[in-house]
């Protein structure tokens, strides 16, 4: 270009770069387009799968940066040739080939003429970038959104939750063995529905693991008030063995066979496990108790030493019981108290049934009615139908013809088409003008013959 | 085959082949009125050496056209009226046993067609053999009667006329014989205002009577001059893409033309294209062609050449109006704009 006049060597760098702007801008948005998408998945993935990187996720408002360099390598590698921007310099000009002849032949007569001096007045393309920026706008809002989605909790914390809830059952579990309450069978039985529900919760956390929470929550308060009724039963039934005496021996009797019982039931709930051995030894030994077969004594002195150890044994225990007691009411049994508007008998709608619609349709196993049934033996009478009318062509006549309505015209049928044609042969039948309609078998007959 | 000149037409010479062009042009403009394109096309057909049809309704100045050429041009002209039983030797000339210095022996008598401006008028109603005869003598200027070839007149020119009605009776070019056509020039019916001019400086309709502005020298002159116009790799790359894209299976091929062509056009059409640009740009006052004249060139250059499938007459395409989708289909430039720019 060096042959050329300075204004127009100016203009044509000024085109040149212009054009390198252009293949930017081509190539560039592209590029934007496919690094913010793909920030966005990053996005999403840290969002829902790597909490620590959430603070840095606003660096990946760069990636359209970084997608620059790319674009800018591209860009240099297809920037135009000098003769590209020369020819397109001609086009645009109107194209003239004088700009081109010049630069090719170089002949001084041409370079200073007046067609090469009007390139100083080069009318520059405009730039349109928004043609394709515009497709960066979704992949913008994709990011946006992205980033805006909240921070999904980690299955990390899921476990932990679920290694809390079993470790709260785990503790109220211990302290029922510190207390000396339930037996080896029932600890493995709690100790396998604590694993159970850990793990339950540790796959899936919801509402339901808090249920099965509360559900073993509830098993431990029903095993503590079974005790607590053991021991109550044979609390009871020692105090009636100790005021009946030495009255009456039938009854003396009686009231021993009760308490005998009630000392079953004592060993069977375990409590008697850790009872003192003098305890132990009248009532028959380690094995007696385990296997709750306890055996009372005969002579009504060994009787009276029993009643004796067992009312001091009962009375220790019943106090570290009641301690114990607190757990079944934490447990969330059902209090009708915490619920004033349903603690009335007949309810809110006041008719006493379930439900508070105010409408009764009976209860669910109640037997269907059919209504009025006929009999078997009933006969089907013939029941004749109202007479018909015929509808008669005068019935469409019309009543009368709006104005602008459409009238019918005679189309010439295909048969008279035919013979308007008939006369004409050779070369003007071929110039003659085809139908439409007719154009499909024109193509097809053609396109067969093919 | 010569190569084109590393050097352009200086500007003095450029300013006088134009202006022995513009007298040309000018006196031809003097009988066909209203009908410059017409006339540029034909003026840079002959500059290039080219041969002519000339097609339109009966009447519009055809022949009045070829023969006011080869008033202004000063050349032998010669007239063909073109029937079915036109013989072949009535074109190219014949054989005859005659008696010279007492002996008998076949003497040649040149046809009509040794001249230098050869009207065929109504090419058409000629059998194919007859319009055969014209093959030779339009493509390698000269003619081959029993055995004996003969150069015929340089230059030599065929202008043909041909009537696109009343075609009863007649033998329609075959596409080798239009292909040897350099140009098919379509002229159309005269405005009102041109009439107007007509009626009122011709009585009789006979036009002006022209003189010679033109001498064989200065004519071979100027086609030597022709022959110098610059052709820029830039449009000659234009021109290579165009005839390219007229051929339905080019990748480059616009719809149009991949829907309507059968057959595109032979390297000769860009050979035309490019010949013709030269005279076009010759008469523009420029030392080389570019885009523009290849645009204006493209039409009557390339229209004849295609071969238009069945398609094309049923939705009402013609040659010229391929061409022109072919023009808005392929850009000047090889490598456009990019796309976020926009030509003013």
């Amino acid at each position: 270009m060096n042959p050329l006049p300075d204004p127009v060597a100016s203009v044509l760098r000024r085109l040149r770069r212009r054009l390198t702007i252009g293949v930017f801008l081509d190539i560039w948005p592209r590029w934007a387009f496919g690094s913010l998408l793909s920030a966005g998945v990053v996005a999403i993935s840290c969002r829902l799968f790597i909490p620590r990187a959430a603070s840095a996720l606003n660096w990946l408002w760069f990636a359209p940066v970084i997608a620059s360099i790319p674009a800018v390598l591209l860009t240099l590698s297809r920037s135009y040739r000098p003769e590209q921007i020369a020819a397109l310099a001609d086009s645009l000009k109107g194209g003239e080939g004088t700009l081109l002849a010049v630069l090719e032949i170089q002949d001084p007569a041409w370079v200073s003429s007046r067609t090469i001096a009007g390139f100083s007045q080069l009318p520059m393309p405009r730039l349109r970038a928004w043609r394709k920026l515009g497709a960066i706008v979704p992949a913008v809002t994709f990011l946006a959104i992205a980033l805006m989605m909240p921070q999904r909790t980690p299955a990390a914390e899921k476990g932990m939750l679920a290694n809390d809830i079993a470790a709260d059952l785990q503790a109220t579990l211990n302290e029922l063995k510190k207390q000396d309450v339930i037996t080896p069978n029932e600890d493995k039985e709690f100790q396998d529905e604590i694993e159970r529900i850990r793990k339950d919760a540790s796959e899936k956390l919801d509402a339901s693991s808090w249920e099965a929470s509360d559900a073993m929550r509830e098993k431990f308060a029903a095993k503590l008030a079974e005790k607590q009724d053991a021991m109550k039963w044979a609390a009871d039934s020692l105090s009636n063995f100790a005021a009946a005496g030495d009255s009456d021996a039938s009854m003396t009797k009686a009231l021993a066979g009760e308490l005998g019982t009630a000392i079953d039931k004592l060993s069977q709930t375990g409590l008697l496990a850790n009872a003192p051995a003098d305890l132990q030894k009248l009532l028959g030994g380690k094995d007696a108790i385990a296997g709750g077969k306890t055996q009372l004594p005969k002579d009504a002195a060994s009787l009276r030493k029993l009643a004796a150890s067992l009312s001091k044994y009962l009375a220790g225990r019943s106090g570290e019981l009641a301690a114990i007691g607190k757990l079944g009411k934490e447990a969330g049994r059902f209090d009708p108290t915490e619920f004033p508007l349903f603690s009335d008998e007949r309810g809110p709608d006041g008719d006493g049934d379930p439900g508070s619609g105010g409408i009764n349709r009976g209860r669910g196993d109640a037997d269907l009615t059919w209504g009025k049934e006929s009999a078997l033996t009933d006969r089907f009478k013939s029941v004749p139908l109202p007479p018909g009318s015929y509808r008669s062509p005068d019935d469409w006549t019309p009543l009368a013809v709006l104005p602008g309505a459409p009238k019918e015209s005679p189309e010439p049928s295909l048969a008279s088409s035919g013979v308007q044609f008939a006369g004409i042969t050779g070369p003007a039948a071929v110039r003659r003008t085809l139908a439409p309609r007719h154009y499909s078998a024109v193509k097809k007959y053609f396109e067969n013959s093919k | 085959m010569t190569e084109q000149n590393k050097s352009l037409l200086s500007p003095d010479a450029v300013g006088n082949a134009q202006a022995r062009i513009s007298r040309l042009v000018s006196g031809l403009r003097q009988v066909l009125l209203g009908k410059e394109e017409t006339i540029d096309e034909v003026v840079a057909a002959l500059l290039a050496h080219g041969h002519v049809l000339l097609e339109g309704l009966p009447g519009l100045g055809k022949t009045e056209l070829v023969k006011a050429l080869s008033r202004l041009l000063s050349l032998d002209f010669r007239r063909i009226q073109f029937t079915p039983d036109l013989l072949p030797t009535d074109i190219t000339g014949s054989h005859i046993l005659q008696e010279r210095d007492g002996r008998k022996d076949f003497v040649f008598h040149p046809g009509p067609v040794f001249t230098n401006l050869l009207l065929a008028d109504e090419i058409n109603r000629a059998s194919p053999k007859t319009q055969a005869a014209l093959l030779e003598a339009m493509q390698e200027r000269r003619v081959t009667t029993f055995g004996e070839t003969r150069a015929l007149p340089n230059p030599f020119f065929v202008l043909a006329t041909q009537n696109p009605i009343e075609l009863e009776g007649t033998y329609p070019l075959p596409e080798a014989q239009l292909d040897r056509f350099t140009f098919k020039v379509e002229i159309s019916g005269v405005e009102r205002s041109v009439l107007e001019e007509i009626l009122v400086t011709r009585v009789h309709g006979v036009p002006p009577t022209l003189e010679p502005v033109i001498h064989a020298n200065e004519l071979q002159e100027l086609f030597a001059m022709v022959d110098a116009v610059f052709l820029p790799r830039a449009v000659a790359n234009y021109i290579a893409r165009l005839v390219a894209a007229t051929h339905p299976k080019s990748p480059e091929a616009p719809e149009h033309v991949r829907n309507f062509v059968k057959y595109g056009s032979s390297p000769r059409g860009a050979i035309a294209i490019g010949a013709a640009a030269r005279g076009l740009a010759l008469l523009r006052g420029k030392p080389n062609v570019g885009f523009d004249e290849v645009r204006r060139i493209a039409a009557p250059a390339l229209a004849h050449r295609l071969v238009l499938d069945y398609s094309a007459r049923l939705e009402g395409y013609d040659g010229r109006r391929v061409v022109a989708a072919l023009l808005d289909g392929v850009s000047e430039v090889e490598r456009g704009l990019p796309q976020t720019l926009e030509a003013r």
